[in-house]
């Protein structure tokens, strides 16, 4: 990955996903330090220098949301957040307090690396110049110009077609909760209207996707929101 | 009917009317040597007293016989000529009439004040029976207590007999209708209104009108030789409201106490299915993610290392497969999922479902055939992609390894129908029908895996939308699965001004 190692902390009760999510980090050159506990893991947290937070939501001596927020409150590092399947809800509450991506349990090695070095490249983008010119698959966007084209040809976007495309691609690899996205993108009145979303998010897959029911870039969190993708 | 304290009450009329002639007489006896010194008006103030004593004592036909008696005796033995109705001075004819109007006037208000004064009493007990009852019935713990007391009541006020009858008053009747008709008491339950039959005897029928709703019908029968009185039907009506009240209370008790049970059954359940599922995936992950880092170990594994490796990952992924479906089913069984329905196109979760169901696909190709023009549907969208991934994992499961697997849309009048189909061997008809059931698979002796809870699965989610499920294998070949959302009113989505 980068020269200077990655400093990688994992909060989880049950060791022996401990154990393997830092065979799997190690693997990618990270530095991994671990915690059992939420007490445990805001301490090394809050020693510094740690680029990236893996945590379980359910903690033996409290909720991983609590450990979010009180991160937050000197970080705006990624955290990516383990959750069962069966709690949306709860995956919702943590994105909305600041968590950035979130895997499903069980999960296979190959996407916890694919999930973790996306959130290492936002964060080393975030520190460096960011270009406005932006390319996934055969989509160029300008977000200075605000023009978007598809194989060389310029797409006609709507205005509100255009602040959503411009929320995503600053945001790739990240969740984007629909709350969220509905609070920014129409105004907090529209928070209950989800539909406005999904069908706007549908309009823009119409116009850049290959095959709008397979979507390749403005990908579904199914009950969550949704996320963007440069790329498969 | 009402004791009354004094001892007159127990008599009939006529021994009143005698004793009422006795006094008179006895008046006229005492009176009698006192004929020479007593100025005969004195002698009729003994008269009047007698009548008054009379009025209070027998009430006020004795009173009147006393008044007309008292008159003819003064005549005939205290006027002169004596024993005689005769008059000499026809002064003593004024005296008569006027000490006719007297007496007949304060008989006639001294029975009047008296029955007032028997009247405020039958009140005050009447009130204080009301009291009673009210107190006792606020402590009675079940329907039968409440019968109890107001059997009790009823017995001691009015010496008869009453039946409660509670909710369904038909199916009681059919029991026990020695003494009441049933269909008069429906009708009271129905109409509200109460109701007094004289067929055989007086039975009251009334209705017990509580705030909510007329909870039933209590009948009385008063005792054999009692006649109800205005003044009784009113205190019947006070009773059935009374019942009514303590019926109600008693309802919304067992009401609360229900509910409490259940609320506390389905949190048990919840926490359990939690706790259940926290447990079956911790392990389960830790299986996925140590076979895959064994990947991960350098210097490489030799390939058989590898090759365990991955069947040990493929299994405990198919592992997890199935935790995740039996988990799902009992959630939907235990009723504890409630649905999070939003308005949404179908396309969004298709492509979510087919991006999840991934690897099983293997070699099918897949074909999406949605129509642009698709209204919006409102559903739960985790639970719609677990159904659909269970039928295209089904599909691809179930047909050759290179079929084509189709998903279709269509409208269907008040529906929407969303079709799965493959180029496998299709369904065996008769049994359509059963396939969604639990742990039914359509060719059981199938050498492909499988619980046969997928489809059940599907069938209770699609339920839960209020859609429909059905089997189809069309003449082409192959089996086709086809989901029935209802259409609903879809919210208005404006224009954007540009």
């Amino acid at each position: 990955m980068s020269e200077t190692r990655s400093q990688v902390l994992i909060v989880e009760d049950e060791a022996q996903i401990r154990h393997f999510v830092r065979l799997a980090l190690e693997a990618d050159g990270c530095v991994v330090q671990e915690a059992g506990r939420l007490a445990d893991g805001l301490l090394i947290a809050g020693a510094g220098a740690i680029d990236l937070v893996v945590l379980d939501l359910g903690l033996p001596d409290g909720d991983g949301i609590d450990f979010i927020r009180a991160y937050r409150g000197w970080s705006d590092g990624p955290v990516l957040i383990l959750s069962a399947r069966t709690e949306e809800r709860h995956k919702i509450d943590a994105l909305d307090a600041g968590a950035d991506d979130y895997l499903t349990k069980p999960f296979g090695v190959g996407e916890l690396r694919a999930r973790v070095r996306a959130l290492m490249r936002r964060r080393q983008r975030a520190g460096g110049e960011v270009s406005p010119l932006l390319e996934f698959g055969d989509i160029v966007v300008d977000l200075a110009k605000r023009q978007v084209w598809r194989k060389g040809e310029a797409v006609h976007l709507t205005p509100i077609e255009y602040r959503l495309l411009a929320m995503m691609v600053s945001h790739p690899g990240q969740v984007l909760t629909q709350r969220r996205l509905l609070a920014e993108i129409w105004g907090a009145s529209y928070i209950e209207s989800s539909h406005y979303l999904r069908v706007y998010v549908g309009h823009l897959r119409q116009k850049l996707e290959d095959d709008p029911a397979q979507p390749r870039h403005f990908l579904t969190e199914t009950g969550v929101g949704y996320r963007f993708q440069t790329g498969t | 009917m009402f004791a009354r304290s004094a001892f007159a009450d127990r008599m009939s009329s006529r021994q009143k009317m005698v004793l009422s002639v006795l006094a008179c007489v006895f008046a006229a006896i005492v009176a009698s040597p006192l004929r020479g010194v007593l100025d005969p008006a004195n002698i009729v103030m003994l008269f009047l007293l007698t009548v008054l004593v009379v009025a209070v004592s027998l009430g006020r036909n004795p009173a009147v016989l006393a008044a007309v008696l008292s008159v003819l005796l003064f005549d005939v033995f205290f006027v002169p000529p004596h024993f005689s109705l005769a008059v000499s001075n026809l002064q003593y004819l004024v005296t008569f009439a006027v000490m006719l109007a007297t007496a007949l006037i304060t008989g006639h208000l001294t029975a009047t004040l008296k029955e007032q004064a028997a009247d405020a009493e039958r009140r005050e007990q009447r009130t204080h029976a009301l009291y009673e009852i009210a107190s006792r019935l606020a402590g009675a713990l079940n329907d039968g207590q409440v019968d109890e007391i107001v059997s009790q009541f009823v017995r001691s006020e009015f010496g008869g007999r009453c039946r409660l009858l509670l909710g369904e008053v038909a199916t009681e009747v059919s029991a026990d209708n020695a003494w009441y008709a049933g269909e008069l008491a429906r009708w009271v339950l129905e109409s509200g209104q109460r109701q007094i039959s004289r067929e055989e005897g007086q039975v009251v029928y009334l209705p017990l009108k509580a705030p909510m709703r007329v909870r039933g019908v209590l009948v009385v029968q008063p005792g054999e030789e009692a006649a109800l009185l205005e003044g009784d039907l009113a205190l019947l009506d006070a009773l059935a409201s009374l019942v009514a009240i303590a019926v109600e209370r008693l309802h919304y008790v067992e009401v609360a106490q229900h509910s409490e049970v259940e609320m506390a059954t389905e949190r048990l359940r919840s926490s359990i299915l939690s706790a259940l599922s926290h447990d079956l995936r911790t392990p389960l992950t830790v299986l996925v993610g140590l076979a895959d880092s064994i990947f991960l170990i350098r210097p490489s594994l030799p390939e058989p290392a590898l090759e365990n490796a991955r069947a040990l990952r493929d299994q405990a992924t198919r592992l997890a497969g199935l935790v995740a479906n039996l988990l799902e089913m009992a959630r939907l069984t235990a009723g504890s999922v409630t649905l999070r329905q939003e308005w949404q196109p179908l396309e969004e979760v298709v492509g979510s479902s087919l991006k999840l169901v991934g690897d099983a696909l293997g070699r099918h190709r897949l074909r999406v055939e949605l129509p642009r023009d698709l209204p919006l549907l409102r559903f739960d969208a985790v639970l719609i992609e677990r159904v659909l991934c269970n039928l295209v994992e089904n599909a691809a499961k179930y047909s050759p390894a290179d079929g084509e697997i189709r998903i279709s849309a269509a409208l269907a009048g008040a529906f929407v129908d969303l079709a799965v189909s493959d180029e496998g061997a299709g369904f065996p008809v008769p049994e359509s029908g059963q396939l969604f059931e639990m742990f039914v698979r359509g060719h059981s002796e199938s050498a492909t895996p499988g619980t046969g809870l997928g489809l059940a699965i599907c069938r209770a989610i699609v339920d839960a939308h209020g859609g429909r499920m059905r089997v189809e294998s069309p003449p082409s070949g192959g089996g086709r699965i086809v989901v029935s959302l209802p259409r609903g009113v879809p919210p208005v989505v404006e224009a954007e001004v540009a």
